[in-house]
């Protein structure tokens, strides 16, 4: 059984650094695994433990810093890495990204049984990927898993939450899953396994690799564009309490309308 | 006539139009004032469309009553159980045939599942998310502009789509729903050929009780602990924390970084990755302020914050500001509990 596991490297939104011109400063920040798309990983690892036959590729658009979230991966226990890189990927919107992948899985993985990715991404938080790659691809997708129980090539069973009940589902494969509960199993690699996944290389592949024109992907194949950017400005008057805090927090406490 | 389309959402268990339809209705109807305005040559209306299997009435006439010009039901007994693959195949072979300028849909879990399958399919953008929205007048043409936040709410982005339609998800509870319009207008049925998902099926339903999670979303009075209670290795102060909240019935809640520490369960959490609070009250000690967690509070109407370093992040979202050690606070009013009981 072959899993995809779509991973981002994102900025640690813990450490979000501007520039004067109050743009992202993108180079001084760190940079991580997208936690969401770890989830994934810790899943697939975890299938993986469970089916042994199971074979796990992981998949990162990016700049070649990327490579650092692949070797991650690896180390972690992927079997496979694929990075797709490119100047003329550089400002895909989730439409063009998805392209970028689909068009890649195509080609390079076409015989996988489930795809894992994150929900999201903290950087971007729009949750569009995971349905435009399914769309793309034409196969069917749960959204918001929180436990894959079993899968196998045939099909998978996850349970997804969904308002104020847990559904479980049977989902035939191929098909995408994407995870918003943590794993409980996340595996920390540690020295030696770094060693032990640098005998893997890592495959690059470009633009004329897989397929798609120069106006499919980046800026121009990206239907939206940024019109304007800005700092939301907080605008709270905020009162310092200097004395009896304890005091003042049960007057709070007791005025409060609770109906 | 041009056309803003409003992707109308239906509860499945009691089969009543979801509140962030109105209000997705009257953001679109006041949309359409203003495109109407800016360019008077081109005259807008709002549609909302909804995939059901049936729709009541009165249901309808709340739709008209909140700005909607004409209704759409998309018919089809298969609609009961939710896919969306087959919701957005039933939807797009309507609008094929009826286009629309810009189509508006919530950013709830079904919104956001049959959103990028439609406009992967008519190849063109869309914004998620978005908590404003405009028109713009460039190059004497009318551009949808949307507005989300992204990185986690430190940046707001203005995005345009070069392609029709214009499409964004909208958050539920960002525009407020006026039912001020008249009760009636043109209404539509419409028949698509029958669509099925075998490739998915629900086996099994439970109920989340089960589970042991805490419901924020009515919560009144909410009482936050961050790392800064955390001392002498030990979770005293988060219980401490929990007791005040029991005596006082507010709700006791936790940071992601106590929860990472297993100095309290999950179910408490409060942030991006937990739960969302609009309480009446909001009272943060020791807590930090990472913009996780403020995206998980910082719609509370009063919220005051107790942290022992003067600039903590947490006080640029508070109402109240108390620069102090937030475990003698504590301490302090548990004491006041203590002598009166």
């Amino acid at each position: 059984m072959n899993v995809i596991v779509c991973i981002k490297q994102v900025p640690d939104v813990d450490d979000i650094k501007w520039t004067k011109e109050n743009n992202l400063d993108r180079a001084n920040m760190l940079s991580k695994i997208n936690p969401y798309d770890e989830y994934a990983l810790n899943f697939a690892i975890k299938l993986k433990a469970k089916f042994k036959e199971a074979n796990i590729t992981v998949i990162s658009m990016g700049p070649k810093q990327a490579e650092e979230i692949l070797n991650y991966a690896l180390a972690k226990g992927a079997d496979r890495a694929i990075l797709l890189s490119d100047k003329a990927f550089a400002g895909s919107d989730t439409l063009a990204t998805s392209k970028i992948l689909a068009a890649s899985i195509k080609k390079y993985c076409p015989d996988f049984s489930i795809i894992l990715m994150g929900q999201m991404a903290v950087d971007g938080d729009t949750q569009q990927v995971p349905l435009s790659l399914a769309q793309l691809l034409n196969i069917p997708e749960l959204t918001n898993v929180s436990e894959i129980y079993n899968a196998d090539k045939n099909q998978a069973i996850a349970s997804v939450k969904f308002d104020s009940k847990i559904n479980i589902y049977e989902i035939k494969t191929p098909c995408i899953l994407a995870l918003k509960q943590e794993c409980e199993e996340n595996y920390i690699p540690r020295i030696d396994d770094y060693i032990r996944a640098q005998k893997i290389l890592i495959e690059e592949y470009h633009l004329d690799d897989i397929g798609l024109n120069k106006n499919e992907v980046g800026v121009i194949g990206s239907p939206t564009m940024v019109y304007r950017a800005f700092r939301p400005e907080i605008v709270k008057d905020t009162q310092e309490i200097k004395q009896d805090y304890a005091k003042k927090i049960l007057d709070f406490l007791l005025k409060v309308d609770k109906k | 006539m041009k056309k803003i389309l409003v992707f109308g959402e239906i509860n499945l268990e009691d089969n009543k139009i979801e509140q962030v339809t109105f209000e997705l209705i009257s953001k679109a109807k006041k949309l359409v004032f203003e495109a109407n305005n800016l360019k008077k040559d081109e005259q807008y209306f709002v549609e909302v469309v909804f995939v059901a299997s049936y729709l009541v009435d009165d249901e309808i006439k709340k739709a008209y009553k909140a700005g909607a010009d004409k209704v759409v039901l998309i018919k089809d007994s298969a609609f009961d159980v939710f896919y969306s693959t087959v919701y957005a195949d039933a939807f797009l072979e309507y609008f094929e045939k009826n286009p629309a300028e810009v189509i508006l849909f919530p950013a709830t879990i079904k919104g956001r599942a049959i959103a990028p399958r439609v406009t992967v399919q008519l190849d063109t953008g869309l914004v998620a998310d978005c908590t404003e929205a405009e028109f713009i007048v460039k190059n004497d043409k009318l551009y949808f502009a949307p507005t989300r936040p992204t990185f986690g709410s430190e940046l707001m982005a203005t995005i345009l789509s070069k392609k029709v339609p214009y499409c964004a998800t909208i958050r539920s509870g960002v525009f407020k729903a006026e039912f001020v319009y008249c009760d009636n207008g043109e209404f539509f049925e419409y028949t698509p050929i029958s669509y099925h998902e075998d490739r998915i099926k629900l086996v099994r339903s439970i109920d989340d009780k089960e589970k042991n999670v805490v419901d924020f979303s009515n919560a009144k009075v909410v009482l936050c602990g961050g790392y800064g209670l955390y001392a002498n290795k030990s979770d005293e102060y988060y219980k401490k924390l929990k007791k005040i909240a029991k005596i006082t019935d507010s709700h006791f809640a936790v940071t992601r970084k106590v929860v990472d520490f297993n100095l309290a369960e999950a179910k408490y959490q409060i942030g991006q990755t937990g739960s969302t609070t609009e309480a009446k009250l909001y009272v943060a000690f020791g807590v930090s302020g990472a913009i996780q967690h403020i995206q998980g509070m910082k719609n509370s109407k009063t919220i005051v914050g107790v942290n022992i370093d003067e600039n903590a992040e947490i006080f640029k979202y508070c109402d109240y500001k108390i620069v102090a050690d937030a475990k003698k606070v504590i301490d302090d009013l548990l004491a006041y509990f203590d002598i009166k009981q």
